[in-house]
């Protein structure tokens, strides 16, 4: 097989030798910190309330503050007009699809977002 | 009431799908600013992100009729080349307006329907079922749907313009394909300090003035620039330095070289940011993603 020497992002081949991995978020500042939470359904809520799927007990947080949304093997984020917003990786955003290592700060609570392979 | 920005196409020059640019996406321009509740739609160009923009709509709406104002910054391939698999256009409950930016000029509605005559693509305009007509923003301003517009000619070869949109005390500012660069290489000036705001077309900080968001061509590196000067684009680090200067609140740094990977991109947004706290100034820098939305007002 050819390659090319001038490519810098070469696509590591383990990538397809692999199985699936889970989708992930690694909760780095907060309650509880540090602890990884799999996403592991299409749709999941992150919030202060004990009724969330992901549930981080500070008052930073709303009871219901953010979506994540499972489509086509990639995971999007919205924010549930939550009064403390969502920033990704410093940026106060709606919505956004993520990507591996995104960085979510929801008050003082850091999460970063692992991407997994269906 | 709210309103919203969204990326559905970041990418110049031509469609880059595949691992180098998963991140930021390989779209060719398009932008989505739209209220809720109430249904407004201005569509800033039709590259190949327009496609994804139109599936979503379809979702959204659930066939209730949709109705949106295009406004294409010009008619190079990669800012129309969406528009024929724009699938709201096939639906004859819908409603589209195309502006041209003078009183009677219809430039943009022709060209755009001319890319789809039967030699460059199996349906024909007249084929689509939605209403789609040509409009203008009369003397360059124009209130559509509770957003006023204003534009500027913007230095591009063949030209291209400039929208800014406000409501609600919020102002966007969409300015892609234009060199920023007045004089960058000319051998007989001195060198500028590196470090100043270069200099920039007065018109354009003006219409940036105070924008909460700025989305602004910042297509190359600075070295990437040397080699493409008089292209009719911009190096980001001057796109900074229009922010600073308009006194802009976020940055959004768009129409990525298709040659930049995910990595390339995310240098260039460092690059950028260093720059801005170079100049002393607290201007929220980012690189435009697809499927980045942001809440305006």
């Amino acid at each position: 097989m050819a390659t090319d020497p001038d490519r810098e992002d070469p696509v590591d081949l383990k990538t397809f030798q692999q199985g699936p991995t889970p989708f992930a978020l690694f909760l780095m500042h907060g309650p509880g910190s540090p602890r990884t939470f799999l996403l592991t359904r299409e749709e999941m809520v992150v919030g202060r309330s004990d009724a969330a799927d992901i549930q981080v007990d500070t008052t930073d947080l709303s009871p219901w503050h953010l979506l994540l949304r499972r489509e086509h093997g990639q995971y999007t984020v919205l924010d549930l007009d939550s009064p403390n917003g969502v920033y990704l990786n410093g940026l106060r955003i709606h919505s956004a699809v993520l990507h591996e290592g995104d960085n979510l700060q929801l008050g003082s609570v850091v999460l970063v977002f692992h991407e997994g392979r269906e | 009431m709210s309103w919203f920005v969204k990326f559905w196409g970041t990418r110049g020059s031509i469609p880059v799908p595949g691992p180098r640019s998963r991140k930021y996406g390989g779209n060719t321009p398009c932008v989505e600013i739209h209220a809720s509740p109430d249904p407004a739609l201005l569509i800033c160009d039709g590259g190949t992100g327009l496609r994804e923009l139109g599936l979503d709509l379809m979702r959204r709406r659930k066939g209730e009729p949709i109705r949106g104002h295009f406004l294409f910054s010009h008619t190079h391939w990669d800012h129309i080349q969406g528009f024929p698999f724009f699938i709201p256009a096939y639906q004859p409950q819908n409603e589209f307006l195309v502006y041209g930016t003078s009183p009677g000029d219809h430039r943009t509605f022709d060209l755009l329907s001319g890319q789809m005559r039967s030699e460059y693509f199996p349906v024909e305009f007249s084929e689509l079922r939605a209403r789609i007509t040509p409009a203008d923003l009369g003397g360059g301003q124009a209130v559509l749907d509770g957003f006023s517009v204003r534009c500027l000619d913007l230095r591009h070869p063949g030209c291209a313009f400039a929208f800014a949109f406000e409501r609600e005390g919020k102002k966007v500012v969409y300015a892609t394909d234009t060199e920023l660069d007045l004089t960058p290489t000319d051998p007989g000036q001195p060198a500028p300090e590196p470090a100043a705001i270069r200099s920039l077309p007065g018109a354009l900080v003006e219409l940036a003035r105070g924008a909460d968001l700025l989305i602004g061509d910042g297509q190359y590196t600075d070295e990437e620039y040397l080699a493409h000067v008089g292209w009719g684009h911009s190096r980001a680090t001057t796109l900074v330095d229009l922010a600073v200067a308009a006194g802009c609140r976020q940055l959004a740094v768009f129409h990525h070289d298709p040659m930049q990977s995910d990595r390339d991109v995310d240098r260039k947004i460092e690059l950028c940011r260093e720059r801005a706290t170079r100049h002393g100034s607290k201007l929220l820098v980012f690189g435009a993603r697809e499927g980045l939305e942001l809440r305006i007002g």
